[in-house]
């Protein structure tokens, strides 16, 4: 009954985000990676799911400044370049990043 | 002489069986908590033993005060100790420590809910099915079995809490942007409709309505609770959407009557809590069936067994079924409160027994320590 969730969150490097899951695997993300694959619905057509954001839009120097949970299913980014609206579920996170 | 009182030491000093803590603990483990599926004395439960001479006191320390099987497990440990050789009076309390899900030390982000250990959502798919009568007793009953108990009522869109809990003090400010929930019959009580004119509509829409149910889970002194039970909006709107979002939500509780299982509404509350992790402890049907005066007997007014089909269809507990009295709705005031006003009524008990079945289910939840982190904020360091 118990959904998988994060166990531990932590920064691996100047542009890397290692996060524990509770079944024990671990990914590793790009931060620029994630900032490029933002799901909000700016980034992402609503309809048709495609993405609007280009990956050149981002430059390769962003970087999070604050990454926080949202209640027990997400997380969000607040990245430097402003953008904070992108809720990242953790089954996304899950499956986008390896 | 000396022969004669060596042989009468022998006699008499042979079977004295000599009891230790040792042996108590091992006499009681084979008492199993039913929940859990481990003896209580591998789980930790066995504490304070004291022998003196033939007498044994003990305590057992269960998960939640509301344990169904409490009085159970009391009388199998009595007997238990009772045929143990050598013990003439046996003395066994039962406590409880209400078990929270695993937080780590770092995630304390919200320090309105630092100190709460289970957050319990109550939801339904449409209105009007009994939702905040339902949550309004669980909460008075949780906390009559002895747990710190919080209500939030979140339904900013129709504000029931305040007209069936009385409410002496008001909510007071304890300084800037911090809110204390003021009591009643030992119950933390908050509701969007506390802050209006009594007759006034409270009418909260879009962003407004989202800030205050925000406020609520940020910003007021909830401090040490077992359980925060909150009355969420019925549906699956924005609103849902914000609470779960802002409180890492323990589990939830579907609350629907019989002519509501076939409606969509209430698989769509369910598949809320899918999407957002929210574990769902399971569902109650409320005005199931009618307890006749006459005759004491149960009369099922619909077709029966809804909501235990739909918990079967989503593999969740059924939480219990809740009898139509009429009396929830004459009595006005404090009479939807049946587990305070009529607690002998069918209706509290029936809510009673749901509490008992709700804070099993967490407990069991919680008996799985999967070291999830309940909240978490990372800054970056650049
Ligand atoms: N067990 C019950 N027996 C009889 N009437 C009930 C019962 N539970 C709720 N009611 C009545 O049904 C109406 C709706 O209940 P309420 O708890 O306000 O529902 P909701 O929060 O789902 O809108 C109220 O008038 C309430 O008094
Ligand atoms: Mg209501
Ligand atoms: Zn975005």
């Amino acid at each position: 009954m118990s959904y998988i969730r994060v166990k531990d969150i932590s920064q691996v490097d100047e542009r890397t985000l290692g996060v524990l899951w509770t079944d024990g695997r671990k990914n590793k993300i790009d931060v620029v990676d994630l900032r490029r694959r933002c799901p909000c619905a700016v980034c992402i057509d609503e309809w048709t799911r495609a993405q609007r954001l280009k990956p050149e839009d981002i430059a390769e120097s962003v970087r999070p400044v604050k990454i926080e949970s949202v209640g027990s299913y997400a997380l969000k980014v607040q990245f430097s370049d402003g953008h904070s609206t992108g809720i990242y579920t953790f089954q996304m996170l899950r499956e986008a990043f390896h | 002489m000396g022969l004669f009182s060596s042989i009468k030491d022998k006699v008499v000093g042979t079977p004295k069986p000599l009891l230790t803590e040792a042996h108590i603990k091992s006499a009681l483990s084979v008492v199993m908590d039913p929940d859990l599926h481990q003896d209580i004395v591998t789980l930790g439960f066995v504490r304070a033993i004291a022998i003196n001479g033939s007498s044994v006191s003990l305590e057992v320390n269960l998960t939640t005060p509301a344990c169904p099987v409490k009085e159970q497990l009391k009388s199998q440990v009595e007997d238990i100790l009772k045929a143990l050789p050598g013990v003439s009076d046996v003395t066994v309390t039962m406590t409880a420590t209400t078990r929270a899900p695993q937080v780590s030390a770092a995630a304390a982000t919200n320090p309105s809910l630092q100190h709460v250990k289970n957050i319990i959502a109550v939801a339904s798919g449409k209105g009007g099915v009994g939702k905040s009568t339902t949550a309004v007793n669980l909460a008075f009953a949780l906390a009559k079995a002895g747990s710190k108990v919080g209500l939030l009522d979140a339904d900013v869109y129709g504000p029931s809490v305040p007209r069936m809990v009385r409410i002496t003090k008001p909510a007071h400010d304890a300084g800037p942007n911090v809110i204390v929930p003021p009591e009643s019959h030992g119950v933390k009580v908050l509701s969007a409709g506390m802050f209006s004119q009594p007759g006034e509509a409270t009418i909260l829409r879009g962003p407004m309505a989202g800030n205050v149910v925000k406020q609520f889970l940020t910003q007021v002194q909830w401090g040490e609770l077992d359980y925060l039970i909150i009355d969420y909006p019925p549906g699956t709107g924005d609103i849902q959407l914000t609470i779960s979002q802002t409180a890492p939500v323990t589990g939830a509780v579907i609350v629907t009557t019989p002519q509501e299982v076939s409606l969509i509404d209430v698989r769509k509350a369910i598949s809320m809590f899918k999407t957002l992790k929210v574990p769902v402890l399971g569902v109650i049907e409320t005005m199931s069936y009618f307890v006749c005066d006459g005759c004491d007997k149960k009369h099922e007014i619909f077709r029966s067994g809804g909501g235990e089909r739909l918990a079967r269809e989503y593999g969740v507990a059924f939480l219990g079924g809740i009898p139509l009295d009429p009396r929830v709705v004459v009595g006005g005031d404090e009479g939807s409160v049946q587990v305070q006003s009529l607690p002998d009524s069918p209706a509290a008990k029936a809510y009673s027994g749901a509490a008992g079945a709700v804070a099993q289910q967490l407990s069991i939840l919680n008996s799985v320590d999967s070291g999830a982190l309940n909240q978490f904020v990372l800054e970056w360091k650049h």
